[in-house]
This record gives C-alpha cells, sequence and structure tokens, in this order.
C-alpha cells in the first residue's frame, strides 16, 4: 500500500469555448440564452494563440482545444505542465464525417490524409503536447459523457502515485449539423436539451497561488448499487459541502437519474448548469469549470440555481455526473484553505 | 515516485490473426505462421492489401458469444467479448466477482465498421437509428463489458495505436492506489474501411507481407483482433489462490510531441516511455531478456523506434522482434495483443520471430529470427506507440 500523505491538487485556471463568451466568466452575470436546439460554440479570436497558417489546418476542435489550453497555462503561469489528459466523446467529428462522407458517396480512391489524422481521438492531446513541447505522460479519454471525468480521474491518480506536480486536463467536443441530427436519435441528447459543443481546459497542480479552489477527490462508478452510492457520497460529504452541481437539464428521464441525491443529500441545493452550457460529450467540465469559478469568486451565480435563492460557497461543491443512467462521477472541489 | 501495491497477471484472453485463443496464438508464436493474407471479411475496393483478419465473420462472433441475430453490436465488440470471456474465465471472476473489479477498454475505430456500412441511413431514414448509439468509443467498451456482468466501473482509453498499453497502464495505477484489486484492461479493434483508407492515403501500408526492421520494409500491414489481461493485487490473488502468469513489474508513458503521425528521428517519446518503464519496474537495460517492439514495417517507425532502443540499450540490446509480421497491425488492440504475447513467449520459455525480416536496415537493429526455445526469459519489454506520438512501454516480468 502506498503510505499516501494527503494529495494536494489546486485548480490554478479553467477556461471554456462554448455557446457562452468565450475564455471569460460573462456568463454568471450575463449569460446567453438561445432558443434553438442546436447551437455552435462562440469562437474567440484565435489569432493571439494560433498562426492563420496553422490555423488553416486545424478543425474547429482542434483551435478550441489549444486555445483553451494555452489560456489556461498563461494564467496559470505554467508553460509545460507533466502532463497533458483529454476526454473527447466524438474527436474531431467534423473531420470525421468529411473523409465518412466521402469514402461512402464516393467510394474509396480518393480520400484525404488531413482528414484522417484529425478524426483520431487523440490528436488534441498530442497537438497540445507537440506545441507545448511536453514530453511527459499524456493520455486521451473517449467514454461518452464520462470522457471528461475519465481524464480528472487519471489526472488525480497522476498526483496521488507522485508522478506530476501538474496537469492540464481538457475535455473538448464539436458537433458538426450532420451529427448533431444523429445524437438527437440516438438519444444522446434528449427533448429540451441544447445540443452544443464545448472545448474546457483545466491546469491543475500541487503548488501555485491564486487558485480557484482545490480538488479533493474523484470517485467513478458504473451502476453501483444504492449502498455503494451511498458510501460513496458519505465519505465525499464529511467534511461539509453547499451545493451540489448536477448534469440536470430540465429533461425528466434525464433529471431522474439524480433522484438519489433527494434521498442520499438531502437538503443540499442542486444546481444546474446544462441550461446554459447545452449538452454533449464534454458537458460534463464545463460542470466543473462553472463549480471551478463559483468557488473562485466565491459565489453562485443565480443562473446555475433554479429559484435564484441565494446558496452558500463556503465549503466546497460536489461536482455529480450521471450519464445514461448507468456512468456516475463525482469530483469534490473545495475553497482554497478549507 | 512510490511503487505501492504490485500488479499480477491472472488471466489473459486473446483473439487474433493467428489464433483465436492463447493456444493457438502460441501454436502460431512456435511455428512461425503468419495470420496475414488476402482480405476475406472486409468488404472494400482495397483488396490489394494484405490484411491480419480474424478468422470469423460476424455472424460466427454472434454465436460463439450467444448474442441473437440482428442484435446491434459492432465486430470490435464482438472481437472484444471473446477475449474478454477467455481472461475471465483464466482467471476465475465470476459474473458476481466483476462488481469489484473495474474496467479499461482501448479502441479507436470503436463502431466505425457499422457507421461506414449504415451511414446514409442514419441520414436518411431511422432504420438504423440503433446502430448510431454504437458508434462512439464508450459503447464499445460497454457492450463488451455489459456481456459478462456489471463492472465497479467502466472507461475508455483512446490513444491510437498505443490504446490497449495505456488502458494497461492506467488500470495498473489503480491497483497500486487500492482503488480496486481487480482491473481487466486491454483493447479491441477491428479493421474497417475507414482506417484502411486513412493509413492508404498517408501511404504507410504494403502491398506486399510487411518486413517489420528490414531494408525493403515499405510499411505496415493492417491487423485486427483483441485481447485483455487480468491485473490483480497480489494479495487479493493469493487471498482467493489466483495463478499468476507474470507481473507488470513496470511501465511508462511518455508524449513524443513532434509530429501528429510521424515519429521523431532519434525516437525521444519511444526513449522516455522505455526509461520511464525500467525505471518504475527498478530495472537495469541489461535485465531485459526481450523486447516485443512496437515494429510496424513503416520506414519511419522501425528507424526510429531502432534509435530509441540503441539509446535505451546500447551494447546491452537484447532480442528484439515485431510480431506484427504475423498478426498484422493490430492497431488499438496491439498493446494488448503484444503483451499478452510477451506472457505466452515468458511462460513457454521462447523469444518470438520477427517474421518478414531478411536484410538488415542501416543504422537499425537486427531482430531476432531464432525462437531458441527452452530460453528463461525474467523481464520482458513491450512497446506500443500511437499516431500523435502517444509512446507506452509495459515491463513483464516473470513470477516463480
Amino acid at each position: 500500500m502506498i503510505m499516501e500523505q494527503k494529495t494536494l491538487v489546486k485548480i490554478l485556471s479553467a477556461k471554456q469555448i462554448t455557446i457562452q463568451n468565450p475564455l471569460c466568466e460573462d456568463w454568471m452575470e450575463n449569460p446567453l440564452s438561445y432558443a434553438d436546439d442546436y447551437v455552435r460554440a462562440v469562437d474567440p479570436d484565435f489569432k493571439q494563440f494560433i498562426s492563420a497558417g496553422d490555423a488553416r489546418r486545424m478543425g474547429k476542435l482542434l483551435k478550441r482545444a489549444l486555445a483553451t489550453s494555452l489560456s489556461a497555462l498563461q494564467e496559470g503561469g505554467i508553460e509545460n505542465p507533466d502532463a497533458i489528459i483529454t476526454g473527447t466523446g466524438f474527436g474531431s467529428i467534423e473531420n470525421t464525417e468529411l473523409f465518412l462522407d466521402a469514402l461512402v458517396r464516393e467510394g474509396e480512391q480518393l480520400l484525404k490524409p488531413t482528414q484522417f489524422m484529425q478524426s483520431t481521438h487523440n490528436t488534441a492531446s498530442s497537438l497540445i503536447g507537440i506545441h507545448t513541447k511536453c514530453h511527459g505522460y499524456n493520455s486521451t479519454y473517449s467514454q461518452k459523457g464520462l470522457s471528461f471525468d475519465s481524464a480528472l480521474y487519471d489526472a488525480w491518480m497522476q498526483f496521488r502515485i507522485g508522478r506530476i506536480k501538474s496537469a492540464l486536463v481538457g475535455s473538448h467536443d464539436e458537433m458538426s449539423p450532420v451529427f448533431s441530427g444523429f445524437v438527437r436519435k440516438a438519444g444522446h441528447v434528449k427533448a429540451g436539451e441544447i445540443c452544443s459543443e464545448a472545448a474546457v481546459s483545466v491546469l491543475l497542480a500541487s503548488g501555485g497561488d491564486n487558485a480557484y479552489c482545490t480538488l479533493e477527490g474523484v470517485k467513478l462508478l458504473d451502476i453501483p448499487s444504492e449502498d455503494i452510492l451511498s458510501k460513496v457520497l458519505a465519505d465525499l460529504t464529511a467534511g461539509g459541502i453547499d451545493s451540489v452541481m448536477t448534469g440536470m437539464s430540465g429533461n425528466p428521464e434525464n433529471d431522474s437519474w439524480y433522484g438519489f441525491l433527494d434521498t442520499l443529500l438531502p437538503g443540499v441545493p442542486q444546481l444546474r448548469y446544462k441550461p446554459l452550457f447545452g449538452v454533449n460529450f464534454s458537458s460534463s467540465a464545463t460542470g466543473f469549470y462553472a463549480a471551478a469559478c463559483c468557488l473562485r469568486n466565491g459565489r453562485v451565480p443565480s443562473v446555475l440555481t433554479t429559484d435564484g435563492k441565494a446558496i452558500k460557497c463556503d465549503n466546497g461543491i460536489l461536482v455529480v455526473n450521471v450519464v445514461e443512467g448507468r456512468h456516475y462521477s463525482f469530483s469534490l472541489l473545495k475553497p482554497c484553505g478549507k | 515516485m512510490s511503487q505501492g501495491k504490485s500488479v499480477l497477471i491472472t488471466g489473459c484472453g486473446i483473439l487474433s490473426a493467428i489464433g483465436q485463443d492463447c493456444g493457438q496464438v502460441l501454436d502460431s508464436l512456435l511455428q512461425v505462421r503468419t495470420g496475414v493474407g488476402a482480405l476475406k471479411y472486409l468488404k472494400t475496393e482495397h483488396t490489394e492489401f494484405p490484411v491480419g483478419e480474424v478468422k470469423l465473420s460476424d455472424e460466427e462472433m454472434e454465436r460463439l458469444m450467444g448474442i441473437a441475430p440482428g442484435s446491434p453490436t459492432t465486430r470490435t465488440a464482438l472481437m472484444g467479448m471473446i477475449a474478454l470471456h477467455e481472461a475471465l474465465g483464466q482467471a476465475g471472476l465470476s459474473r458476481d466477482d466483476l462488481k469489484e473489479c473495474g474496467f479499461v477498454n482501448g479502441t479507436t475505430v470503436g463502431g466505425m465498421d457499422k457507421s461506414e456500412q449504415y451511414y446514409l441511413d442514419f441520414i436518411e431514414n431511422d432504420s438504423r437509428n440503433a446502430y448510431i448509439s454504437t458508434h462512439d468509443c464508450g459503447s464499445c467498451s460497454e457492450m463488451i463489458a455489459d456481456r459478462f456482468g456489471r463492472f465497479k466501473m467502466i472507461t475508455t482509453i483512446s490513444t491510437a495505436c498505443s490504446s490497449a498499453a495505456n488502458a494497461i497502464e492506467m488500470a495498473a495505477d489503480m491497483i497500486r492506489l487500492g482503488e480496486a484489486d481487480v482491473v481487466v484492461a486491454g483493447g479491441s479493434e477491428c479493421i474497417t474501411k475507414f482506417h484502411l483508407n486513412g493509413f492508404n492515403s498517408l501511404m504507410i501500408l504494403d502491398h506486399e507481407q510487411c518486413r517489420p526492421f528490414d531494408a525493403g520494409r515499405a510499411g505496415l500491414n493492417l491487423g485486427e483482433g483483441a485481447a485483455f489481461v487480468v491485473l490483480e493485487e497480489a494479495s487479493h490473488a493469493a487471498a482467493r489462490n489466483a495463478k499468476a502468469l507474470a507481473c507488470l513489474s513496470g511501465y511508462g508513458n511518455a508524449c513524443d510531441a513532434f509530429h501528429q503521425t510521424a515519429s521523431s528521428p532519434d525516437g525521444e517519446g519511444a526513449y522516455l516511455a522505455m526509461s520511464k518503464a525500467l525505471k518504475t519496474a527498478g530495472l537495469k537495460p541489461s535485465d531485459i531478456d526481450y523486447v516485443n517492439a512496437h515494429g510496424t514495417g513503416t520506414p519511419n517507425n522501425d528507424e526510429s523506434e531502432s534509435q530509441a532502443m540503441l539509446r535505451v540499450f546500447g551494447k546491452d540490446l537484447p532480442p528484439v522482434s515485431s510480431t506484427k509480421g504475423m498478426t498484422g497491425h493490430t492497431t488499438s488492440a496491439s498493446g494488448a495483443i503484444e503483451t499478452v504475447i510477451c506472457i505466452l513467449a515468458l511462460r513457454n520459455g521462447f523469444l518470438p520471430v520477427n517474421y518478414g525480416f531478411s536484410n538488415p536496415m542501416e543504422n537499425g537493429i537486427v531482430p531476432n529470427m531464432d525462437l531458441n526455445r527452452g530460453c528463461k526469459l525474467r523481464h520482458v519489454l513491450c512497446n506500443s506507440f500511437g499516431f500523435g506520438g502517444n509512446d507506452s512501454s509495459l515491463v513483464i516480468s516473470a513470477v516463480e
């Protein structure tokens, strides 16, 4: 058994490109709202991060992944993280679709290598590695809406095992018009939910100033029994929490998966981020990002609540994600110094 | 870095072009028999490329796994089920035991075999909607796992051709940290038109039998298959009298950080991955008795990997071989398939042969061509390198 000391992991920065204004926290006070049920991300000016020549060769996912990553590294004051760990449900689905479409409609003779290269899920993680010249631990997870959570879990283990002192953890999903139709048919995005895009990068480190908050634990479960859920929640909330950041969206089937919180964490306010950021395979990263922003600012904006009641931000937020009613993830964030 | 608990391998399962279980694969390795040949199962215009197909149709695999015909499934998932079935059986894990086990799968292609078949249906009608849900990598892992019960947790790694090796590394970390006592890890990948054409567009497919580390090598042959290993914490294995086949004594992951599809000339990522693996195992380069190279047969990989191995081992270079001349390049599954091959070599005392080699390349390593039956292997190194420079190495050691 590793004689483990308490692992200190700080969130030094967190950046998003989503359907809210990019690379900023405008959404806390002035959220953008949408009537459409398919909305693409609001892109920043990429020029500050990527040369025009490079940008032309990159799909949207790669540009956003690089921009959120470089922005997070810059704010956190780390140039070369020890680990780069990325989640993505579909990878660069636009290039995948272009290659697939040409293959199916035009046959197997004139297919483009750049589209194929970008279709591989690990292109974001490796692009960030190439751009930052980081030769350290580099991995990519692709487990539907649990992709970010899996990447975060891996990073958490890397810190605990003592292999790294910093990690850039991100999750990136883009959504083409064609695949937005597919994910509706497959039920990945449900009635009443906005099918969206998200790129989120979070910089974690075992030290550093001006951190947003600290990460106290990450847990992944598949089809847990009520007993296991109860034990995991009791362990994670032993030090007290103020609220739970849930993946509830307003869709009854999706929201029913979070019913256990009423029983196991009665009276704990439940926040929701999906109405603001929409739904995609990287959604849970937006929830984690929103929770980190709340703790950084010491307050929960009313846009995350259903009733506008004031919610404290003193003890911590438990981020809970349930995918398809079977995959569960829990990550506990605490204010610095708690 | 703290070592934590030791990680045993108490079960393995494999399905590949050279056999549909450990026994058949062992036999092929000992007979030096290739599974690479003319295309039979994949429907493609590119019949000119030799491939290492698993010699079973989807329907045959469905029958083997008791899957009702017409149930939405994919070739990658079916292959994964067959390999997982063998691994769980060998480890003596029942359906009930899985509740305490993690499952980490590696795949990149996922359900692309069905997506490329039904893509127009997805767009134009609702007849194949069930297969939209099998497109992504994660659903593939769920299908494989769900065939056998409920695991404690499931996730999927997608780092291209090092996916399965990274799945094994993550699983080992979970055990060392006490996150689970047993984690089943590996990977599965079928050949699809999508990546056959992708590799073809990159001009890295050989039109003939591939020749890793040969002067005349001209690319890789795609293969397919699946393999899983059961990683188990030592005292847990002892408590249930599970027999250890080998132990995972070290592992390393590094990024070449050079190019999305090419390896650096000095093999920096590969060098770092191997060095980290040796370091975590607490071994010197001279302790390694055999290296199962990534050895794809592309001019770039074999040159870069040669440089990396020469940097790590210097004059102590042990016998090295690529087994991809027999299995084909099984992409995301290759790390697990070659881990199982390493375990078979350790347990049966032989050195896998580098099928396809005849002429040494300039500045390259000269691969092993002698089975050397009866040799005693203590520690072997297994390399898996992926696009994007996702390089990983595992050290697998004999147990007394």
